[in-house]
């Protein structure tokens, strides 16, 4: 985090120093920060900071490629003269523990195709989701096992 | 040139969102019960107004509104699971069954959601 | 004017029909909705919808000031809801048991 911090003042030293505050000369000079402190990455501990910002990119994307996908599933389902929902509630075990990472998946599984997040177990181990197509359960938990809790497993641990 | 890119865009980006509008205002009509509603608000009405303030943020010269207007997304990208998740839990937590026809439901009943005020 | 703000200009116009066919068909589950859920909804969705209308004027009308509308619209929105499903677990079902008026008591709850 500090890296990054350090990433950010380069920053705002580039925008000082050509005297144009635009943002985007901002970006250009936190282009331009991240590639200089990447000629210095043996001194810094660089490789941590690329791969982990990488991988926090990544679950951005995937996010706005789930979303996307989400919202035509609805359209889809609600269009369709006989709509075929079965729907239900059911209960997936959480491997992330701390309230930041439960938050971001709980927040991630509602804005995924077909699920909706209702409540944290009082232990915090179980979250319980509520789905539009409960047809088959343990597809659904596998593919959040496998999409979103690993992402951010890679992106925060 | 590229004004003429803008309003094509733009353009696109503002009907494509006011159809997800409209997509969850049918579904909050047409779907069958209070959670299977909440997907339709909370997924096609955050992708509708969200490509309707892309289409700002992209139609826009000035990069500060540009940057407002992406910050807006994010924000509504933010709040419009926790409103749906909150909503949900207290509908749950008061006993607001699901659809009769729900396949399944893991919920314990004695889930305790929140804290209870008295009346 | 050119070709591509006439394209603009014309989809503005779809946009907010197609805006307020949705406005209208929310206000529908608004005032039908059986239970107060429903209609908190209903409000959220009216918000959501609001702030891509806001949008779409300030594209039409170049005046960027109602992005700044729209932003504040979606705070005091959020705030209302989180407001409102406070009190809906704080009121009670009041009555209301389920959406449907079905006689099957735990259906769907046997698994």
């Amino acid at each position: 985090m500090s890296l990054f911090l350090i990433n950010l003042l380069l920053a705002i030293a580039w925008a000082a120093v050509s005297a144009s505050f635009t943002l985007a000369n901002l970006i250009f000079g936190f282009i331009l920060s991240a590639v200089a402190l990447y000629l210095i990455r043996e001194q810094v501990g660089y490789v941590g900071y690329l791969t982990r910002s990488w991988r926090v990119i990544s679950l951005a994307a995937l996010f706005v490629y789930e979303l996307i996908l989400s919202a035509w599933r609805v359209t889809t389902l609600v269009l369709s003269p006989r709509m075929k929902v079965s729907p239900g509630i059911f209960a997936y075990p959480m491997k992330v523990d701390r309230d930041g990472e439960i938050t971001l998946l709980a927040n991630l599984i509602t804005l995924t195709p077909g699920t909706l997040s209702v409540d944290v177990s009082d232990d915090r181990r179980t979250l319980y989701v509520h789905a539009i197509d409960c047809s088959d359960v343990d597809q659904t938990r596998a593919d959040i096992a496998e999409g979103f809790e690993r992402k951010i497993l890679e992106a925060f641990r | 040139m590229i004004l003429e890119a803008q309003n094509y865009i733009s353009g696109f980006l503002i009907v494509i969102g006011a159809a997800f509008a409209l997509v969850a205002a049918i579904g909050v009509i047409r779907l069958p019960d209070i959670y299977s509603r909440m997907h339709a608000a909370s997924k096609a009405g955050t992708v509708g107004s969200g490509a309707m303030l892309i289409a700002l943020a992209v139609v826009s010269d000035d990069p500060a509104t540009t940057l407002r207007a992406l910050a807006a997304v994010a924000f509504v990208m933010l709040t419009a699971p926790v409103s749906a998740h909150l909503l949900a839990k207290a509908a749950y937590a008061v006993g607001y069954k699901l659809w009769s026809k729900s396949v399944l439901d893991e919920m314990p009943k004695n889930q305790s959601t929140g804290r209870k005020q008295s009346p | 004017m050119s070709a591509g703000e006439h394209f603009r200009d014309f989809a503005e116009l779809i946009a907010l029909v197609l805006l307020c066919m949705s406005f209208l068909v929310t206000v529908f589950r608004f005032v039908v909705g059986p239970t107060l859920p429903d209609r908190v909804l209903a409000l959220d969705l009216l918000v959501t919808v609001a702030i891509g209308f806001l949008a779409v004027i300030g594209i039409r009308t170049g005046f960027t000031l109602y992005l700044d509308i729209a932003i504040a619209l979606g705070l005091v929105g959020f705030l209302a809801t989180v407001a409102l499903a406070r009190f809906i677990l704080s009121r009670g079902p009041a009555g209301e048991t389920s959406i449907e008026e079905d006689s099957q008591p735990e259906a769907g709850s046997t698994k």
